[in-house]
């Protein structure tokens, strides 16, 4: 498959410490979070099967942690483009996440500096839904420039 | 409180802290059972909906800094996860393997600790993957919790550190995995 135009790599000098990521919103519903779980080769029942995930006293199938390693790194680089690097990847988890809520990551650059060539920018990040923080974290990307 | 075995709480802890340092899974490296492949990477891009070029995009990877087509960094945990065997993965408490003979969590789930859920992951990446690549994982126990009381119920976090290299033993990218080991409510002790 190709993209309808190249997407852009940001540069190092290009990023400012206060700099907001722009938000990525994930409708999710029973086939995001199965679909997820099965891409990461995360078998677990709790992840695709309803009855199993209400005899581990969950109300439904939820996320699984793979999967949102995957939409960080996704939303990282959705921003700062495919010549971007993610070199470190640090996350907590809070509530869980059911089908039928929007997961919503948004992402602040906090620091930046260089090492050798590389520009390094370093941002704290967060996935919420409606029952509070399901992600918190942090994360280190190398950029061109 | 603590009633989690017959042998008492003192020498569950020490069972317990006798894991620490123990491999977790087999006790030499896990080997993914298959290269790094475009057709995974492909499905993985897919359920995310990543539409990072330098996944997919033969001619644009060639063009970029990683010189052709790379695995996403955090597939890394992807590639070494067991292969399924999908028969009684509900009755075997969502493992997807069979224990050979009794792996070192099997502590938690003769004292009714049957329940996981995951709740931290620390990843640095030291390169991306290349197709065609093997990788491996090795898994230690580097610490377990006191008893905690959670809304799921009692529990242990446990954290693991996985260290995955390439064929040629190279590090490719660490992690830090913690898991919570709870006891769901109605399972005896």
């Amino acid at each position: 498959m190709t993209t309808a135009s190249s997407p852009v790599t940001l540069g190092w000098g290009d990023v400012e410490v206060g700099d907001t990521l722009p938000a990525l919103v994930i409708d999710v519903t029973a086939t995001v979070i199965v679909a997820g779980a099965i891409a990461t080769r995360d078998f677990m029942p709790v992840h695709h099967d309803r009855a199993y995930a209400n005899a581990q006293g969950a109300p439904d199938i939820f996320m699984n942690i793979l999967s949102d390693t995957a939409y960080c790194s996704r939303f990282l680089t959705d921003w700062a483009g495919p010549g971007a690097m993610v070199r470190k990847l640090a996350i907590r988890l809070g509530v869980p996440v059911f089908p039928g809520s929007t997961l919503t990551y948004t992402g602040t650059v906090k620091g930046k500096s260089r090492v050798g060539e590389e520009g390094i920018v370093e941002v704290e990040l967060q996935a919420t839904n409606d029952l509070g923080a399901h992600v918190t974290g942090t994360a280190v990307l190398g950029l061109p420039g | 409180m603590d009633d989690a075995t017959d042998d008492g709480p003192d020498q569950f802890r020490q069972r317990l802290l006798a894991l620490v340092g123990q491999p977790v899974g087999s006790h030499s490296a896990s080997v993914a059972p298959d290269p790094v492949n475009q057709p995974m990477i492909r499905h993985w891009a897919a359920a995310f909906e990543d539409h990072n070029p330098v996944y997919t995009d033969t001619s644009f990877a060639a063009g970029s800094r990683f010189g052709g087509i790379v695995a996403p960094p955090l597939m890394l945990q992807t590639w070494t996860m067991a292969t399924p065997k999908i028969t009684g993965i509900a009755e075997r408490g969502g493992s997807p393997v069979e224990s050979e003979g009794t792996g070192p969590l099997s502590v938690f789930d003769e004292a009714g600790f049957v329940g996981t859920l995951a709740s931290n992951s620390e990843f640095e990446i030291e390169r991306y993957l290349r197709l065609g690549e093997v990788v491996s994982a090795s898994t230690v126990i580097e610490s377990i919790s006191d008893e905690k009381q959670t809304r799921l119920g009692p529990g242990y976090f446990v954290t693991w550190a996985t260290t995955y290299v390439d064929d040629a033993g190279g590090v490719v990218g660490r992690q830090r995995f913690r898991i919570l080991k709870f006891r769901p409510p109605g399972v005896p002790a």
